[in-house]
């Protein structure tokens, strides 16, 4: 079996999570090395940013955006979520399959628990599916 | 402008086949606009070709450049380093451009990554369609700018065939009428009386149906 410690990347808007929570709420469990990077909007994410953190070694991917409709962009969170599905196709054309990436977007604004709670099941979701390909 | 679209993944990687050192090859011109080939592409499709080499567990090395227009050797010269120090090379620019890296490098293999689909426009955000089948004697001067046979379904060149319905395409309805548009413009033009002239069947010799075709000018050759 793989030992090697599990890999999450986490994209999010500054808008809707701030460095410190993210850091503090979101960080690396043992045995995991999690990533935040602050976007000062998710339509930021680009395909290429989501790809490179797959191949230098992201399990997972996580995309931290607005509530819908909060984007003080007007469709940020909107383009976020396209180019995180763009990239989950991808991953499946390349043979790593789906479900590697997920967009996270709070059901009110400044709802950190929902969050850190889609946070966690995501990383558990990614550990299990690393546990059960490296079997 | 040439509008093309990527190869699949799977595709690419048999393509590939037998190769270690793969240089991927942008251009800046029309496919970098079409999201296909450009620099942001190239990086893209690089990284997918290595993660999928590193599932393979075969040892694929990727070296990525972009240069401004595949299809003229003045810029082609500047991926000569990067040619030479690689085994293939896997164009994303369109056809065109293929052929030409293809013919400067004859002992190179230089596969297409793209397929080149057609010339056409930006019509709105991420959404390109087709204006112009290249067929070498153009008539848009007289169907006020809108080519009847890029645009109609049936490339009509006396319509309407009257199967349009609310100004859609019976073929593909998601498409406006071509013959719809035609006649909007040459009312709007006061050229309505164009629609009354028969129009004789197309000589396809100017278009690729008469052989691959070469435009030369001698005022220029000197």
């Amino acid at each position: 079996m793989d030992n090697r410690p599990l890999k999450i990347y986490l994209f999010f808007c500054s808008n809707s999570l701030d460095t410190d929570t993210a850091r503090r709420y979101c960080a690396g469990q043992k045995g995991e090395e999690l990533k935040a990077i602050s976007l000062p909007c998710s339509g930021k994410v680009d395909l290429l940013y989501l790809i490179k953190a797959f191949e230098t070694g992201a399990d997972g991917v996580m995309v931290i955006t607005c509530k819908q409709g909060a984007c003080r962009y007007l469709e940020g969170n909107l383009r976020a979520a396209r180019r995180a599905e763009a990239v989950d196709s991808l991953l499946e054309e390349i043979g790593v399959g789906r479900g590697r990436i997920k967009v996270i977007k709070p059901q009110e604004e400044g709802d950190v628990e929902h969050i850190i709670r889609e946070v966690d099941n995501f990383r558990a979701k990614i550990s299990n599916l690393v546990r059960s390909n490296s079997q | 402008m040439i509008v093309a679209e990527r190869k699949t993944i799977p595709e690419l990687i048999e393509i590939l086949q037998g190769h270690k050192k793969v240089l991927v090859l942008g251009c800046g011109t029309c496919v970098t606009v079409c999201l296909a080939g450009g620099e942001r592409e190239v990086s893209i499709i690089s990284s997918a070709l290595r993660i999928a080499s590193r599932l393979a567990s075969s040892s694929l090395e990727i070296e990525e450049l972009t240069i401004e227009r595949q299809c003229d050797n003045v810029f082609i010269e500047k991926a000569a380093e990067a040619i030479e120090r690689n085994d293939a090379v896997l164009s994303l620019g369109c056809g065109a451009g293929v052929q030409a890296i293809a013919e400067r490098y004859p002992e190179k293999p230089v596969y297409a990554g793209l397929n080149t689909a057609f010339l056409g426009i930006l019509e709105e955000r991420a959404v390109w369609t087709e204006k112009c089948v290249a067929c070498g004697a153009c008539v848009l001067h007289e169907y006020g700018g809108i080519c009847p046979i890029t645009r109609c379904a049936k490339h009509m060149l006396n319509g309407p065939c009257g199967g349009s319905r609310e100004d859609r395409c019976e073929v593909m309805p998601d498409r406006p009428c071509a013959w719809q548009l035609i006649y909007r413009r040459l009312k709007g033009i006061g050229q309505l009386d164009r629609l009354k002239q028969i129009k004789p069947p197309k000589n396809w010799n100017a278009s690729i149906h008469g052989g691959p075709r070469v435009i030369v000018r001698e005022d220029h050759r000197i």
